[in-house]
């Protein structure tokens, strides 16, 4: 079948893909934190080294859902009222990176300045 | 694409959404942008207004009550001259002219920095974000909540108007399905929409070419009995001679060929003239001429004329019931008793009995003629009315000789006087009952006496 | 709120209703029996609501990425249900009714599967507004209009495909669910790389300044063929991958299936 032999040409690139990767080490990411309050980023502005993957902690301390967005570091993520939320990010180059809640886009907004 | 309507009114309700709601979105928009520079506006007034304001340098000034608006106006010094009480003692923002949006109070604000190059003073005027959305938010609402409300109506009517817009595709639809099999009349022409008309010509072309061909088989089949006649007319002529030339030989006995060939003869003249009784009632074309006379009477006369066959046969012919008048045609009706009386005869084995019973029920005069022959299976009913259709098919008795076209002719003349025709099981106990029951006065129903449908 | 919830429902409806109209249009080019279009509907909705209910409990999972990972694991299954389902929609057009069973499961639970992540999201954003003294009307009026656009354009794309003939609404098919499937590898990559599963990388380009993410062509691009404005190098190939592995099957499948069908034409000429 067809069908079998394609399957197995899938298999077979994603193992090589697999392959080629560097390993990727969790540890030893510079850790950030951001909090939700009442829709507003606290802080609304986070500077962060350039060209690092770091990893941001968002907090959300309203008691309603809120999604965590942004087009130009392209994450996406949802947090539910009360929880925390873990998104890696990076490594950015130096520039200027808008986000915002987009639950509350009106006042929820911030952005991660790579320096 | 199962349904027109369905399809219409999900097309046109969705270009209809998506239309309407992307204006309103655009709208919304637009709005919102007009509201802004508003509301910037605004602030940039506050502001050139806070800073032409006297102020001391000793102690700030605080300024309560100022409803939304936060404020601070700052000396050259970067001094805190002036301040609403809902703003803080450090500065709202970056000392640049222009504005941007902030965070303070545990709100997002709109502020506008402004310098003051008479004074060297910089004032910094906000308004909650929130507070802009919010009023712009309730302008659109009430001019989005119409569009909103007005598409379930707008999906109802068009439901309606798509209805009846393809009412004619119904009617049509109505027109064919009426059709009976036989009849091939046009579709009426005058009110079909544009769209349906090359649908309705091309039906009736289609309906004229079969009905012409349907014209053709049946003239053939006129004509061709028709001009069998005179050369059966002649065989017998022939055959009559021949038998008395042979008679003059004096043979010891009549050879048996020539009765074979009279009885052939015969049978080929009788078929003949069957064939021409099937064309001529057929009902489309039968000059049917109505006339009162009773039912009764003519089948007497019938039956006088026949009774040689059945006493030929030993069978006893009986007429019952009484007077039953109606408006019929006369040479169409001696047909039809001619055939039935023909049927029962044949049918009918030796010494058996045939009753025929004519009598009035309501506004219908019923005829039933009953025999004790072999009578017909019920599965057979709906078939011995088709043509050269024989009981039994191929075991079909050799010795009854039939056309197989009686009770076509039969039926035709039937449908000629909107009567119907009923297959039962004698009452002799075994044997066909075969009853007719034609309408008291057809021309009632007719009222010019025309036959057609 | 109104322009919001405008965003937000138009977004996802968007994006499941066009996988929703393709497959229900190949459903109706094949004569297939609409129960399992029904069915899909009526589960994935239930899923996005228990998907919705649980998800605090998801987020946690996995160090904190259990939301990433799960995500990427339903696209990834999208992907492969279409893997399935393009091939066996070809397969049914050239030789007539086969593997219908096959096909009618895997279209329902690609179809689940798209309304249930779709959905959830409404489903959470909405459930918010029960905490919210905020007036329900602007809420609920940007998720009918968002809705209303997402869905008119889902009907009239499917009514595009039915108006099409046969052969060309097949071709148009496989094309538009290749670049779908691509873009459903391409979003899983993105959540695993957010996950810190996939390395990160510097996008190989920008193209926000043609078309941003943010903007109605750029929603629907995204919602079609999963665009994005600053792919990395790892996401391209995976893409082209995804998308090349898609095309290649489905010729050959086609290959195969003309083959079948000359092999049976001459054996019925005979």
């Amino acid at each position: 079948m067809t069908d079998y032999r394609c399957r197995g040409v899938v298999r077979l690139l994603a193992v090589a893909a697999l392959a080629l990767l560097p390993p990727v080490a969790q540890a030893g990411r510079p850790v950030f934190e951001i909090e939700i309050r009442g829709h507003l980023f606290h802080p609304s502005e986070l500077v962060v080294p350039a060209n690092t993957k770091v990893k941001l902690i968002v907090y959300n301390r309203d008691p309603t859902p809120e999604e965590f967005e942004s087009y130009e570091l392209n994450r996406e993520k949802i947090i539910m009222g009360g929880q925390r939320a873990i998104v890696f990010i990076g490594p950015l180059t130096q520039g200027e990176y808008p986000f915002f809640g987009e639950f509350n886009p009106k006042t929820a907004q911030g952005k991660i300045i790579a320096q | 694409m199962k349904s027109i309507r369905i399809y219409l009114v999900v097309a046109l309700l969705s270009t209809i959404t998506l239309v309407n709601f992307v204006s309103a979105l655009h709208g919304y928009r637009a709005s919102m942008a007009e509201a802004q520079q508003l509301f910037d506006r605004q602030l940039a007034d506050t502001a050139s207004l806070l800073s032409a304001m006297p102020a001391s340098a000793d102690r700030p000034k605080v300024v309560e009550r100022t409803g939304h608006l936060a404020f601070q106006v700052w000396s050259p010094g970067r001094r805190l001259l002036m301040r609403s009480a809902n703003a803080p003692p450090q500065p709202i923002n970056a000392l640049e002219e222009g504005y941007e949006n902030v965070n303070f109070s545990g709100q997002r604000w709109r502020v506008y920095s402004h310098f003051s190059s008479e004074r060297n003073y910089w004032t910094q005027v906000a308004e909650p974000v929130g507070l802009h959305f919010h009023l712009a938010d309730k302008v659109v609402l009430e001019s989005v909540i119409p569009i909103l409300l007005g598409l379930p109506v707008a999906g109802l009517l068009i439901w309606f108007v798509v209805g009846h817009g393809l009412k004619s595709l119904h009617l049509l639809a109505d027109a064919l399905r009426q059709k009976r099999a036989d009849d091939l009349s046009p579709l009426p022409l005058e009110d079909a929409p544009e769209e349906l008309l090359p649908v309705v010509q091309s039906t009736n072309a289609l309906l004229a070419r079969l009905e012409a061909s349907f014209e053709r088989e049946r003239r053939f089949s006129a004509d061709a009995a028709h001009e069998l006649r005179t050369p059966i007319s002649a065989i017998k002529v022939h055959t009559h001679n021949l038998e008395r030339e042979l008679s003059q030989y004096r043979l010891p006995q009549s050879p048996v060929s020539l009765a074979k060939l009279q009885r052939s003869i015969e049978r080929m003249a009788h078929l003949v003239e069957q064939i021409l009784n099937l064309y001529r009632t057929t009902p489309d074309h039968y000059p049917a001429k109505f006339e009162p006379l009773d039912l009764h009477e003519l089948a007497r006369e019938v039956i006088a004329e026949q009774y040689a066959d059945f006493a030929g046969r030993g069978q006893a012919i009986e007429l019952t019931g009484g007077a039953a008048p109606l408006k019929a045609d006369r040479f169409a009706l001696t047909i039809l008793l001619k055939n039935l009386l023909n049927n029962a005869n044949k049918y009918t084995p030796e010494n058996g009995r045939v009753e025929v019973n004519t009598r009035v029920d309501g506004d219908r005069v019923v005829l039933r003629v009953d025999d004790t022959g072999p009578g017909i299976a019920e599965e057979e009913y709906g078939r011995v009315f088709e043509r050269f259709y024989r009981v039994g098919g191929d075991r079909h008795p050799v010795a009854v000789s039939g056309s197989g076209l009686g009770l076509s002719i039969v039926q035709h003349i039937a449908r000629l006087h909107h009567a119907e025709i009923q297959l039962d099981k004698s009452k002799f106990g075994r044997g066909l009952s075969i009853q007719v029951r034609l309408p008291a006065s057809p021309g009632y129903l007719f009222p010019n006496g025309d036959s057609s449908d | 709120m109104l322009l919001t919830s405008v965003i937000i429902i138009l977004r996802e409806v968007l994006e499941a209703a066009l996988l929703l109209s393709i497959l229900l249009a190949m459903s109706h080019l094949l004569h297939l029996r609409l129960r399992w279009f029904y069915i899909a509907l009526a589960a994935g909705a239930a899923g996005s609501v228990a998907y919705g209910m649980q998800l605090a409990a998801i987020s946690d999972a996995f160090d904190g990425v259990g939301q990433e990972l799960l995500n990427a694991a339903l696209q990834i299954a999208i992907y492969l249900l279409l893997l399935v389902i393009a091939p066996l929609l070809v397969v049914n057009y050239y030789t007539g009714e086969r593997y219908r069973g096959i096909l009618s499961a895997a279209m329902t639970v690609a179809v689940a599967t798209a309304v249930l992540r779709e959905g959830s999201e409404v489903f959470i954003y909405l459930s918010a507004f029960r905490y919210s003294p905020q007036p329900w009307s602007g809420v609920l009026t940007g998720a009918l209009l968002g809705a209303g656009i997402g869905f008119s354009v889902g009907a009239l794309f499917y009514y595009l495909l039915v108006g099409m003939p046969r052969r060309r609404a097949l071709l148009v098919t496989c094309v538009l669910l290749t670049l779908a499937a691509g873009g459903m590898v391409l979003q899983a990559t993105q959540l695993l790389i957010q996950a810190d599963w996939l390395p990160a990388q510097v996008p190989l380009w920008n193209s926000s300044v043609l078309v941003a993410e943010g903007s109605l062509t750029g929603q629907m691009m995204y919602a079609l063929v999963g665009y994005e404005a600053t792919p990395t190098s790892f996401q391209v190939i995976i893409y082209s991958a995804s998308v090349a592995t898609m095309a290649l099957l489905l010729l050959l499948t086609r290959y195969h299936q003309k083959k079948i069908r000359t092999v049976r034409d001459v054996s019925q000429a005979r």
